[in-house]
């Protein structure tokens, strides 16, 4: 008969199981590191952290179905965890299951907010979530431009028949209504998909520094907005100016420009081709 | 003195690449005038042709400026020199070393390629004579090492050319 005794041993068995897979990790034996936290999820199943590390390993040998299965294991026994929020992202974007993705690396994101796992992690899920929201886009806008066109071919046909039953076909030159119609219809569906074509992204939503849109706007006395990890950058490593204006520059007066972060959020939602990266 | 090569030719960082690639997209469509990018696979070095604007000593002379980025540019200046032959100006050495606080001490990682080029042919623009610099031939004699002009200790003396 188990005892409590006999719990605790198990559970302190599998820590040393989990302690060695990642020091087996870390010297980038996936397989070893996989074998100690198979046999810790055997001792501890409830261990969320178990399920965790192994579907790290998995992840970094793309073993896409293993990270999915384990992840899911670990959330449901933890779902704060953000690195398990993350990983079922991935798993989900290799599926391109863009949508699911997106909602597991917004959750993961939510949860970095408080926790103290730092920048580095909030770049890699941004990073992932823009590669998620870019390919989202691709594959809706090839739907949505492909109706569109279907659509404006057959309105195009019915204009033609329009005029045809009516005799106007061709008009004098001087009052060719078919031909005003027709450039007309075409500006409208012009119109109509230009959310969908990718181009520049305005000036002001970019930083003068990255020439990338912003993520983290931060406005300075001179009233010139900069990323905020470049502008850092440049007060560390090149001096206590504004790099625009010249302006003395303390990294203590930077605030976030909050109106333009809106504003980038508002220019993504209906853009989301801006989520390119190089 | 100080003995080193040329610009370390360590490869661009990815900041350094994304903006390079934008520049390079917006000089395309819009390039400053009287400069001409060399079309070139090699995105970390770039070569200019500059020609002298109207009504100054260098109207209608042609130079080429050699532009190399460093690792971590933005944050760091590119290198930019006068390929052979340099135009004669009080601040251009005849190694082809441009003396500008900008392309040195004064970088500010808000300038481009572009900016920088505007701020060279102002500067030929305003050149009062074609001549050398008065140290030309002790600086140049100091760097035939082959050391780099970002490596010299400039002097700033006069902003009025």
């Amino acid at each position: 008969m188990a005892t409590a005794a006999d719990g605790v041993a198990v559970a302190r068995q599998a820590e040393l199981r989990r302690i060695e897979g990642n020091s087996c990790f870390n010297k980038a034996r996936l397989g070893a590191a996989i074998d100690c936290y198979t046999e810790a999820i055997a001792l501890c199943p409830d261990v969320a952290v178990y399920w965790l590390n192994r579907g790290l390993c998995h992840f970094k040998r793309k073993e896409w179905a293993k990270v999915e299965e384990d992840s899911r294991r670990a959330l449901a026994l933890d779902d704060t965890l953000v690195k398990g929020h993350y990983l079922l992202g991935c798993a989900m974007l290799e599926k391109e299951q863009c949508a699911l993705a997106i909602k597991e690396f917004n959750k993961a994101l939510d949860l970095l907010k408080s926790s103290n796992l730092g920048d580095k992690m909030a770049e890699d899920i941004w990073q992932v979530l823009a590669k998620a929201k870019y390919q989202d886009w691709e594959i809706h806008s090839t739907k949505r431009v492909w109706k569109m066109q279907s659509l404006k071919e057959a309105c195009e046909n019915a204009l033609q028949e329009h005029h045809f039953l009516s005799g106007t076909l061709v008009g004098d030159g001087s009052t060719n209504e078919y031909t005003d119609q027709l450039k007309l219809l075409s500006e409208v569906f012009t119109k109509a998909t230009i959310d969908d074509t990718p181009t520049d992204v305005p000036d002001y939503l970019c930083c003068q520094i990255t020439f990338e849109i912003f993520r983290d706007p931060v406005i300075t006395p001179s009233g010139i907005t900069y990323e905020r990890s470049i502008i850092l950058e440049h007060l560390c490593k090149v001096g206590n100016f504004d790099p625009v204006t010249r302006e003395p520059l303390k990294e203590h007066q930077l605030v976030p420009n909050l109106a333009i972060k809106e504003a980038v959020q508002a220019y993504l939602k209906n853009h989301s081709w801006a989520y390119k990266l190089n | 003195m100080t003995s080193s090569s040329s610009p370390s030719r360590k490869a661009l960082s990815k900041i350094a690449c994304n903006r390079l690639q934008k520049e390079l997209a917006e000089w395309q469509v819009s390039p400053p005038s009287g400069f001409k990018y060399r079309v070139s696979d090699n995105l970390q070095r770039w070569v200019i042709e500059v020609t002298g604007a109207a009504g100054t000593l260098y109207a209608g002379e042609t130079y080429q400026l050699q532009v190399d980025f460093p690792e971590h540019y933005p944050m760091e200046a590119p290198q930019v020199i006068f390929l052979n032959p340099a135009p004669m100006h009080p601040h251009i050495y005849s190694n082809g070393h441009i003396c500008l606080d900008i392309l040195y001490d004064s970088w500010s990682p808000a300038m481009t390629v572009s900016s920088v080029c505007i701020s060279i042919l102002s500067m030929l623009s305003s050149s009062p004579a074609k001549q050398r610099p008065q140290d030309n031939d002790r600086y140049v004699r100091n760097c035939r090492n082959g050391r780099s002009p970002k490596e010299t200790r400039w002097w700033f003396h006069d902003d009025k050319v």
